[in-house]
């Protein structure tokens, strides 16, 4: 058992579907060009002076861009009328689920066709894996978990749709009997990281995950929880080992040392909602005359959601499995990780297969996506920390998590590992021993969203550690930075990472700011006032990429200088077209006139093939397989926005690096009459790029037009294609260009010479990460303090945030606009964290169909500090240090600082979020 | 059933039979095909479904539309996020927006616009104390849910948009 971010079968061709995506361009608004959307230099062009998004005008002009926005009017060659279909969803798991009484809905308002567990069965759709369950409760069972669809029902007319959907709205048409208690099902994943240091820093570890490998326990009896023990008499021997080093890890915490300060504790955080604002919605048309199934789909995973659909409908009785499906995928209104492997589009499939002829939408509304949308897990955290009390140093750390998974496996898994191998945030622990177990339960399931485990046992920790600090008694900040991992420090797992550590920096800006260093003062100051003032403080550090990160990109230069970028990952609202255009400008001088994202239809010319899971594949068979030049351990991965500048733009650089090294390059050696033997031939490093010209000193300027007319007519690279796979390590590696070897981190290229087509190089040599790497936790991390001053209100409990700060370190911004966008957006979403949002997990919540925003609180503006928050990124250690993700770790560390604060302000730990107006008021009685 | 007539962004739109509880929100998007206006919520808390609504009397409201029936504009005339620039030519409010990156996914952009235009158009009538400034636009906006920028940006366009034309803003 592995748990992988990624399923990545190879469905289609087992299917026999033909699969093709695209992206959905965005119809006009009126009295715009087609090419508003994505204005290039002929128009008004916003981000050409990082003045704006490439996205900007169609956004502030009500563009259709989200798959909410399209109906089947809109789309080229589709049938003029939309016909509409619910998901009707079970709110009882208790109960057995005795189907549907419809009566309500008659005459006009009944639907055209029905959909339940029995024509799913009848026409032999198939589940994948991944979402492994019934897709609809069959009627005599009880639902998997609360908000399990039972059926679509589909309506020819809106009207009809309308009529219905408001009949249907409390949700008593569908009908349970016998009460059976809920489903057991056996947890999700298991496993325990435990670490034991070696003497010194330099010396091996004496047990680490990367040595033995990840180990999760066997069982004893047929419970919901493992069983930790080493004795447990089905564990296999790693497990063992690691379990017997974890429990001398324990018995140290265990044995009373007095020089030892040891804190106990538990932590509970609560089921959230992402709470993007498009529900999600998709569209879909059975052309039944050709067997083509037409889908329009905003997700963050293009790629998975088409072949999970190919699966679903790949082995059906005809007339229900397609010859082909085209799917284009749209922008999306939000995602936070909501839009990752959602099963919603398995539902927008199936409604337009079983209404042939006839484009059906499939759309939330909000009651519903509460009902069905992924949710974060709820964790209930232990955890132990022994710190030497003559040192302050960190001597051990010991915690079990426990998360709930809800419904269906979803990345329960993957949230497991990622939220146990945060366990010891931004510190250097020698002996850590951290179990973690996703259960099942009746709950909406939940899945990937920001912070993705890491904010809830990191809240857990830097709770911990204010807590701990002042039981030594050290300052909060001189204690976090005794115990900070240095560059060069292994994490839990055993590795370095393998990008800089700046928590240093991270933490002398914490101290010095004003918030912190005027904290008692401002305590003092309004001690009589009856507002109650606390400073807190917590410093994070938040990975980035999966460990099977894929990035495709496709990059142009046409006579002319116009420069066009594909790129395979979605603008959820991320900038990453604005990344990408930026990104590219440094190596080709120039915003592109073109920019689409959620492509993954141009790159054929790669002739890319794959096979296997990346993430459990070995070694041996990764070699034999990397054999054909035409493999890569996969082809395309899903878009979050902390990958977004480090992954998704990385093959589109490396693309434009190709095209000015072997076609502006040579193009501006003959405008510059150089011969190939001339020293200066090899200067192209030193060759700079300033106001669309470029400049090589004592040389006259070129412009970006005249090359790409001479690439052009002397058939020189004008175009590239390349695919890269990050194992926490780019692939390497080499092609021919003449002469010269081309060495880059990618595994594909193809290239285009003057206006030809693209052709692949078969690459010389390739190096792709060692499967190993698939034991680090994470190699890839950023890091992010945050300051918040709360005032409180005696009497009411009232919490205002006066002032902020959060300092972050990203590497190379590529859109400075937007990681400022992104911190103060995750800002608020951590507030909301902390102090508002909160789901009960089963009954009385979203499973129930009647949550809505007047129940569920968000940050709005009057919650924050919009005039006194302050953000502030550290600058790139060099000038060219790639981009790292940034935009979950900007969400994570305001959460613990607030409970912090409230601490401060109080005397009162709380260790469960939210933590309300309400709790405040009766902590103060 | 009612016979729907109203004015959209200037234009006057052909009267048209509608169900008595067809929302606003439901007539934009399902009958005009003008998806501009966004459905987030349809409880009227989030309010990215906010349309401007001109009243005979020169003001302008906003409403939000997933709560109120299209038949309760019959004879009114609204304004939309489509109607805002007017030939290819984007408002001073619309430029702000793009300047500042105010949004990040968009969907509540068309709501934001809304409101911030209807303040903009108050306050060229009843001009406020720059004092009174930022307190006067975070009243305004409240209530709108931004889930990705943290609402900063979006004050700050509105902000620059005011003080870019004091005289006629500000008192």
């Amino acid at each position: 058992m592995r748990p992988s971010r990624r399923e990545f079968v190879k469905w289609v061709t087992a299917s026999g579907i033909a699969l093709s995506l695209s992206r959905l361009g965005a119809a006009e608004p009126a009295g715009y060009p087609a090419r508003a959307v994505l204005p290039g230099r002929q128009n008004w062009n916003p981000a050409a002076d990082g003045r704006g998004r490439i996205d900007g005008v169609a956004k502030v002009t009500g563009a259709k861009l989200y798959a909410s926005d399209f109906r089947a009017a809109d789309l080229p060659g589709w049938p003029a009328t939309t016909s509409h279909a619910i998901l009707v969803r079970a709110s009882d798991a208790t109960r057995v689920y005795l189907g549907m009484d419809l009566a309500r809905l008659s005459g006009a308002l009944k639907p055209s066709v029905v959909v339940t567990a029995e024509e799913l069965a009848k026409i032999g759709a198939r589940v994948p894996e991944f979402y492994a369950g019934d897709l609809f409760c069959p009627v005599g069972k009880t639902p998997l978990y609360m908000g399990q669809p039972v059926a679509l029902l589909i309506f020819e007319q809106f009207d009809a749709f309308d009529r219905a959907r408001l009949a249907l709205r409390d949700g008593t048409f569908v009908k349970s009997g016998e009460e059976t208690g809920p489903v057991s099902v056996p947890n999700y994943a298991a496993f325990r990281f435990t670490r034991v240091a070696g003497p010194t820093p330099e010396s091996p570890d004496v047990y680490s995950p990367i040595q033995a490998g990840w180990v999760t326990p066997g069982r004893l009896q047929d419970t919901t929880l493992p069983v930790w023990s080493s004795f447990a008499k089905e564990t296999l021997a790693p497990y063992g080992k690691a379990a017997r080093y974890g429990e001398q890890i324990r018995a140290e915490l265990d044995a009373k040392n007095p020089a030892m300060l040891v804190l106990d504790r538990t932590f509970e955080t609560q089921s959230v909602d992402p709470m993007f604002l498009e529900p999600e919605c998709g569209l879909g048309w059975y052309d039944n005359r050709g067997g083509n199934l037409e889908l329009v789909l905003g997700v963050q995973s293009p790629y998975e959601a088409t072949e999970s659909i190919a699966y679903l409908l790949g082995q059906a009785r005809p007339p229900f499995k397609p010859a082909h499906i085209n799917t284009q995928f749209t922008y999306i209104g939000g995602g936070f990780g909501g839009r990752d492997h959602t099963p919603f589009v398995l539902y927008v499939a199936l409604a337009a297969m079983f209404f042939p002829g006839r484009p059906v939408r499939l759309a939330h509304d909000r009651y519903q996506q509460f009902q069905g949308g992924i949710k974060r897990h709820p964790f209930k955290i232990r955890s132990r920390i022994g710190i030497d009390r003559a040192t302050g140093k960190i001597q051990a750390f010991a915690a079990d998590h426990v998360l709930d998974g809800g419904g269906l496996a979803n990345f329960s898994s993957s949230v497991a590992v990622v939220g146990a191998t945060a366990a010891i945030g931004i510190y250097d622990v020698p002996k850590v021993d951290v179990t973690t177990v996703a259960v099942h339960s009746r709950g909406v399931t939940a899945g990937s969203m920001r912070g993705y485990g890491t904010i809830q046992t990191m809240t857990a920790l830097e709770v911990l550690i204010d807590e701990a600090a002042a039981a030594l008694p050290l300052n909060p900040i001189e204690f976090r930075r005794r115990n900070a991992l240095k560059q060069n420090g292994r994490t839990m797992t055993g590795n370095p990472y393998i990008v800089s550590v700046r928590t240093p920096e991270i933490l002398d800006k914490l101290e010095t700011h004003p918030i912190w260093r005027q904290r008692a003062a401002e305590k003092a100051r309004l001690a009589h006032s009856g507002v109650l003032v606390g400073t807190g403080v917590a410093c994070v550090t938040k990975d980035y990429g999966t460990g099977a990160d894929c990035s495709l990109g496709r990059v142009e230069i046409a006579a002319d200088g116009r420069i066009s970028i594909h790129c395979d990952h979605v603008e959820m609202g991320n900038g990453i077209g604005t990344a990408l255009a930026n990104r590219v400008a440094i190596h080709l001088g120039a915003a592109a006139d073109e920019v689409s994202v959620a492509r993954i239809d141009t790159y054929d010319a790669l002739g890319l093939v794959t096979s296997g899971d990346p993430y459990t594949m070995d070694q041996k068979t990764q070699d034999a397989a990397a054999r054909n030049p035409r493999w890569v351990p996969a082809i395309s991965s899903a878009t979050s926005a902390s990958i977004g500048a480090h992954v998704g733009t990385h093959a589109a650089a490396e693309a434009a690096r190709v095209i000015f090294r072997y076609g502006l390059w040579p193009a501006a050696l003959e405008l510059w009459r150089i011969p190939p033997s001339d020293p200066r031939a090899r200067d192209f490093a030193k060759a700079r790029w300033k106001d669309g010209q470029l400049i090589l000193p004592g040389l006259a300027p070129l412009a970006l037009p005249a090359l790409a007319a001479t690439a052009h007519a002397r058939n020189l690279v004008t175009g590239a294609i390349t695919h890269s796979f990050s194992r926490w390590a780019w692939s390497r590696a080499r092609f021919q260009f003449g002469a010269e070897q081309h060495r880059a981190e990618i595994d594909a290229l193809a290239v285009r010479r003057g206006s030809g087509k693209f052709t692949a190089l078969n690459r010389v040599s390739v190096w792709f990460p060692p499967t190993d790497n698939n034991r680090i936790g994470t190699a890839y991390a950023s890091m992010c303090g945050t300051l918040v001053r709360v005032e409180i209100e005696r009497t009411t409990g009232a919490l205002r945030i006066a002032k902020a700060y959060s300092v972050l370190e990203c590497g190379q911004p590529l859109v400075p606009e937007v990681v400022l966008g992104q911190s103060q957006g995750g800002f608020a979403m951590g507030v909301g964290y902390a102090l508002l949002e909160s789901l009960p997990p089963h009954e009385g919540g979203p499973g129930n169909g009647q949550w809505n925003l007047g129940q569920y609180l968000v940050a709005r503006g009057s919650d924050l500090p919009l005039r006194d928050l302050e953000i502030e990124m550290l600058p790139p250690l060099t000038p060219d240090e790639p981009p790292k993700g940034m935009a979950e770790v900007v969400m994570v560390p305001v959460v613990p600082a607030l409970l912090n604060a409230i601490f401060d302000a109080t005397g009162h730990r709380f260790n469960s979020l939210p933590v309300t107006q309400a709790m405040l008021k009766g902590a103060l009685a | 059933m009612t016979r729907l007539a109203l004015t959209i962004n200037g234009r006057a739109i052909d009267p048209i039979e509608v169900r008595d509880d067809l929302s606003m929100n439901d007539f934009l998007r399902e009958h005009l095909g003008m998806t501009g206006t966004k459905f987030g919520c349809g409880a009227a808390q989030c309010l990215s479904c906010t349309i401007i609504v001109d009243n005979p009397d020169g003001t302008s409201d906003t409403t939000p539309t997933c709560i109120v029936p299209a038949a309760s504009f019959n004879g009114k005339a609204i304004r939309t996020v489509e109607g805002h620039a007017r030939d290819g030519q984007l408002t001073a409010l619309q430029k702000a927006f793009i300047d500042h990156f105010a949004f990040q996914c968009g969907y509540c952009t068309a709501g934001f616009l809304n409101e911030a235009q209807v303040l903009l158009e108050r306050l060229a009538k009843k001009p406020v104390a720059r004092t009174e400034l930022e307190k006067t636009i975070e009243e305004a906006l409240d209530g709108h849910i931004c889930r990705c920028t943290g609402y900063i940006k979006y004050h700050e366009a509105v902000r620059d948009v005011i003080l870019a034309d004091p005289q006629r803003y500000l008192a």
